[in-house]
């Protein structure tokens, strides 16, 4: 399903997406710039597979995904998919399309979005999450709004000559920061 | 999903799936004790329904589905999902059914799998997730060599309360340091090369 809209602080908010942002967002994972902590780029990023995978997620009943607003313009996604609705666990991710962009604290505040809303209208109990080790950005991101190191996965892809480890997260309701 | 081929273990075989092996399928989504273990392939159904999932399991390339024999009756099902890379799989179901239980058919054919995941098609590691209270899967992949990497805390509820999730790993090179006599095939003899 696409999330409702939530206003947050700094000029950043979660609003449902809109096909033509998918596409264009789905097409900057191709840039290497991005790339180092992302999939492999390439794809299939023909304007029917797009539609027909925003469609699939729109219509899907395990996942919510927003596209994040920075000063009025749409500059990535994020998302609580696989959602399992006994175990009320999912899985999150997050992705900011320009790299100039990285370090100004959209995702800090994209996240803690995405987790108060967790844990505040979906009444998840947990979510969980795996990021690049060495993406200290994204994983600062999320432990500021509770993820906790549950493991590590070891030599999970590798780029330029070296091996990459995961960082496993987790979070709770009773981890997300008091003052929200 | 596609369907799996034949891989022989000394007890049991993997193989492909068919439709008269559905209605097991049915028996075991049913069965709690299956349910609360590591998970059954879908929620019960109707028959038609069960028969569409056993089409559309054909069509996925990079999920495997096979259906496990032992000792010539059907005993339970595996089903691995190959990394988009094709380098690593994650075993997301394997099954086999109570009464057939501590006859040694869960390590014959989880054996018989990794040797084919090594030793046929080249992987670089294989993942599994599994309840923390189920002790016998646990057993099974410890003696294939696998090795604990993360815990999810209160990942899986069933029966009335959580319980964690141990994420584990075996790589090729503590498989083949374990299991270095397991092979599909014996060595060609050097005239075979001329």
């Amino acid at each position: 399903m696409l999330g409702p809209k939530l206003e947050g602080r700094g000029g950043i908010s979660l609003v449902p997406p809109t096909l033509d942002d998918y596409r264009r967002l789905s097409r900057s994972m191709l840039q290497p710039e991005i790339g180092r902590f992302w999939g492999p780029r390439f794809g299939d990023f023909s304007d029917e597979t797009q539609e027909k995978r925003f469609k699939e997620g729109a219509d899907s009943q395990t996942s919510v995904s927003w596209h994040i607003a920075f000063a009025g313009e749409v500059v990535g996604f994020t998302g609580i998919f696989d959602i399992n609705w006994i175990d009320r666990d999912g899985e999150s991710g997050i992705f900011i399309g320009r790299h100039e962009l990285f370090g100004k604290g959209i995702a800090s505040e994209a996240i803690r979005l995405r987790t108060q809303y967790a844990w505040t209208e979906l009444r998840l109990h947990r979510v969980h999450n795996w990021i690049g080790l060495g993406n200290r950005g994204s994983r600062r991101a999320n432990e500021k709004a509770g993820y906790v190191q549950m493991g590590l996965y070891p030599r999970s892809w590798y780029r330029s000559g070296e091996w990459y480890d995961e960082w496993l997260g987790e979070a709770f309701p009773n981890t997300f920061p008091a003052k929200g | 999903m596609a369907l799996g081929g034949t891989i022989r273990g000394k007890k049991t075989s993997l193989r492909m799936p068919v439709e008269a092996d559905l209605e097991a399928h049915q028996r075991w989504a049913a069965d709690m004790r299956l349910r609360h273990a590591d998970g059954v392939w879908h929620e019960p159904a109707m028959p038609a329904t069960w028969k569409d999932r056993l089409s559309e399991a054909a069509k996925d390339k990079q999920t495997l589905l096979w259906s496990i024999d032992g000792e010539g009756t059907l005993v339970g099902f595996a089903v691995a999902h190959l990394w988009s890379l094709g380098n690593a799989v994650d075993i997301n179901r394997f099954l086999v059914e109570p009464e057939r239980w501590r006859k040694g058919y869960g390590f014959d054919a989880a054996l018989a799998l990794h040797r084919y995941f090594f030793d046929y098609l080249d992987l670089r590691r294989v993942n599994v997730d599994i309840s923390a209270d189920n002790v016998a899967a646990l057993r099974i992949a410890e003696r294939l060599g696998y090795v604990e990497y993360a815990r999810g805390h209160e990942a899986r509820y069933r029966d009335g309360s959580y319980v964690d999730e141990v994420n584990l790993f075996v790589d090729k090179e503590a498989w083949q340091q374990r299991f270095s006599g397991e092979r599909e095939y014996p060595p060609l003899p050097p005239e075979a090369f001329r």
